[in-house]
């Protein structure tokens, strides 16, 4: 056979895969769970198979209503939100959304919430046997519920005892622990988790906040009280990624306030393996999809070969 | 559905902080069924604050002037805030983010089962805004449209012009009597439907949160069916944050619906009216 003179060799792009508890990822970024629904939603708007994960919204195993509304509100560079878990239950979830979402080459997280430990542990058995899964995302910080049930982020304890438990729950799945920002030092909560057999960890989760009506004098959120997120708690977020990063080995998952190539670039050089886009997802949706082709040109332009080279490379002052 | 970098055509300013804008965007004026809407952003650069786009209903296709074919959308535009401060003052040239057209529109008297030969349009000031694409529709399906429009004052009854071209009747309110009837537009639709006993009207809404529940209770007093177009808080405008939702009677274990994919358009049955969104 005569070579097709267009052939050329390809282009060796520069490798951006990395591999979580043993799971490979094509590229370090994920989106963050709440801000990307159940994935497809998206599909119209970017390639799915452009980014390495999809954290898909937080799931219980029965359906939960959410919050009475206003749910949202703008704040500077950020939003609030008090969506309160609102969410379709894992069993609708795996014969609704799971399928259509395994006709893409991307790995699926599925973020898990619940009011009580027992309530944790039946999703985290049900999703263990479903194939299509790639990881669960244990959420133990999401501050817009309001109704009893444990703190799980309030003491290392018991970020440790959901930990240990929900890894005995789902001994298939690999077991991320996404961590609140709302403590006095994450790294305690960070060690809990990372003692008690989480294989990665989640940093950060929104930060409580709140807004008020002057005219009204009402809160912005019937819930009165929201998680912030967006460009505005960047700062924090990769502070605390950076932080969390030097108490532990597993590895550590930036998320807070990323929309640009340059700050998913920020995390990954404070020791994140990857990161997950959010609140940048509601004003752009293929933000996910460009912060990965960003990543891949920086990569070429900066002659890096692998994007290993870049994470935890931060250097000190002389 | 799309989501395009669209170019600004012009800004018309309307008086009383209302601004007609009209934005290039053929393969998106293309898609338009009335009552849906697009997610703007306000600003040129994606990453610039305000952040998050904001709802604008599609008032009007915007058409070429020598082809007739769809060549943009019009949006009117109340300014209230720092979102539509930036937008009103963008200049003709100006490059945004725009997406859509999103949302579930109007239901058409030729997708209901029982027959409809007048539609009460309701609109209470920019709550025009989904009315005239929607009274076009009715008049090609042979349904007589009247407008039940109102405001606090004259300078709230912007764009009366596309709705007298169409030959619409036009019954007009304001809450300080400078044009029409004094009060409130529900009022003479209360008067109307007094009149006219008649099961085959259909209502269409579109205003502040109170005048749409009045609306409704006016439709359930007189057993007609009433659709209204609902605002709420938007974080996505597709279906993803579930932070536009609004509380409903109806949907067993499933307490609220997403204003952006639900809606905007509803039927007013679909509506806890206890609890506002916004
Ligand atoms: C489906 C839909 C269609 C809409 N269509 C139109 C339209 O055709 N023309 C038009 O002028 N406006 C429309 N709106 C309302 C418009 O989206 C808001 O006025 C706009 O988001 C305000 O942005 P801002 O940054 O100027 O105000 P902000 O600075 O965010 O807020 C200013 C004030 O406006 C109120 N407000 C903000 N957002 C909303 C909202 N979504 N609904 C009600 N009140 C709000 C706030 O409570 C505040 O008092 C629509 C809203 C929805 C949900
Ligand atoms: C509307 C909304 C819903 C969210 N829902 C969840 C959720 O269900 N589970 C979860 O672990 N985090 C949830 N989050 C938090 C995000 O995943 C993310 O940790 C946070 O928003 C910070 O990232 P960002 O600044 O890039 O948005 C939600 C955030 C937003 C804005
Ligand atoms: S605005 Fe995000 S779901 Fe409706």
């Amino acid at each position: 056979m005569k070579p097709n003179p267009n052939d050329r060799a390809p282009l060796k792009g520069p490798r951006l895969g990395v591999e979580i508890a043993g799971v490979h990822f094509k590229n370090p970024v994920m989106t963050a769970s709440g801000t990307f629904g159940y994935g497809l939603e998206f599909a119209r708007y970017m390639d799915l198979n452009a980014i390495g994960g999809i954290v898909v919204k937080g799931l219980s195993m029965k359906p939960i209503p959410g919050n009475p509304p206003p749910r949202v509100y703008e704040t500077a560079s950020g939003m609030l939100n008090a969506i309160g878990w609102q969410n379709i239950g894992a069993a609708e979830f795996v014969e609704e959304k799971l399928p259509g979402l395994r006709d893409y080459d991307t790995n699926v997280i599925v973020n898990i919430v619940g009011f009580e430990l027992e309530e944790y542990l039946e999703v985290a058995r049900f999703l263990n046997d479903h194939p299509g899964i790639h990881a669960l995302e244990l959420n133990i910080s999401c501050p817009n519920v309001g109704k009893g049930g444990f703190h799980f982020n309030k003491d290392p304890r018991d970020t440790h005892r959901i930990t240990a438990e929900v890894r005995k729950a789902s001994p298939r799945l690999p077991l991320w622990v996404k961590l609140s920002p709302n403590v006095t030092d994450i790294r305690e909560f960070a060690r809990a988790a990372e003692e008690a057999g989480a294989d990665a960890l989640s940093v950060i989760n929104t930060l409580v906040g709140m807004a008020i009506d002057v005219r009204s004098r009402r809160p912005r959120l019937r819930f009165r009280t929201g998680g912030l997120s967006g460009p505005a708690i960047k700062p924090v977020a990769l502070r605390m990624v950076w932080e969390t990063c030097q108490a532990v080995r597993i590895p550590v998952i930036g998320i807070g306030g990323i929309s640009t190539t340059e700050d998913a670039l920020e995390f990954l050089i404070a020791g994140a393996r990857a990161v997950q886009v959010g609140t940048a997802n509601f004003y752009e949706p293929a933000a996910s999809e460009r912060i990965a082709l960003g990543l891949a040109e920086y990569c070429r332009s900066h002659r890096i070969d692998d994007i290993h080279e870049i994470i935890g490379s931060l250097k000190d002052y002389e | 559905m799309l989501d395009k970098k669209v170019k600004i055509k012009a800004v018309r300013d309307l008086g009383a902080g209302n601004h007609l804008i009209v934005i290039a965007s053929p393969e998106q004026a293309r898609l338009v069924r009335p009552g849906q809407f697009v997610m703007l952003k306000c600003v040129e650069n994606t990453g610039e604050n305000p952040l998050l786009r904001r709802p604008f209903t599609i008032f009007n296709i915007h058409r070429n002037a020598r082809s007739g074919k769809p060549a943009g959308v019009e949006l009117l535009v109340k300014e209230v805030g720092v979102g539509t401060r930036r937008l009103v003052s963008a200049r003709p040239g100006q490059t945004l983010d725009c997406l859509g057209p999103q949302g579930h529109g109007f239901q058409l008297p030729s997708d209901l089962p029982s027959r409809v030969t007048t539609a009460c349009l309701v609109a209470g000031g920019v709550g025009i805004a989904p009315l005239l694409l929607l009274a076009e529709s009715l008049l090609a399906l042979r349904v007589k449209p009247i407008l039940f429009y109102g405001g606090g004052t004259v300078a709230d009854l912007v764009l009366r012009e596309p709705f007298e071209r169409l030959g619409i009747d036009i019954i007009t309110s304001t809450e300080d009597g400078s044009h029409g009837e004094r009060g409130l537009v529900t009022e003479p639709l209360a008067q109307f439907l007094r009149i006219h006993p008649r099961k085959d009207i259909r209502l269409y809404a579109c205003g502040p949160w109170g005048m749409m529940r009045a609306v409704h209770e006016l439709a359930v007093g007189h057993d007609l069916q009433c659709e209204v177009s609902l605002e709420a808080r938007m974080g996505c405008g597709l279906g993803a944050c579930l932070g536009c939702v609004v509380a409903s009677p109806a949907a067993e274990g499933r307490p609220y619906l997403r204003v952006c994919q639900d809606g905007p358009v509803m039927n007013s049955r679909l509506v806890r009216w206890d609890i506002e969104p916004v």
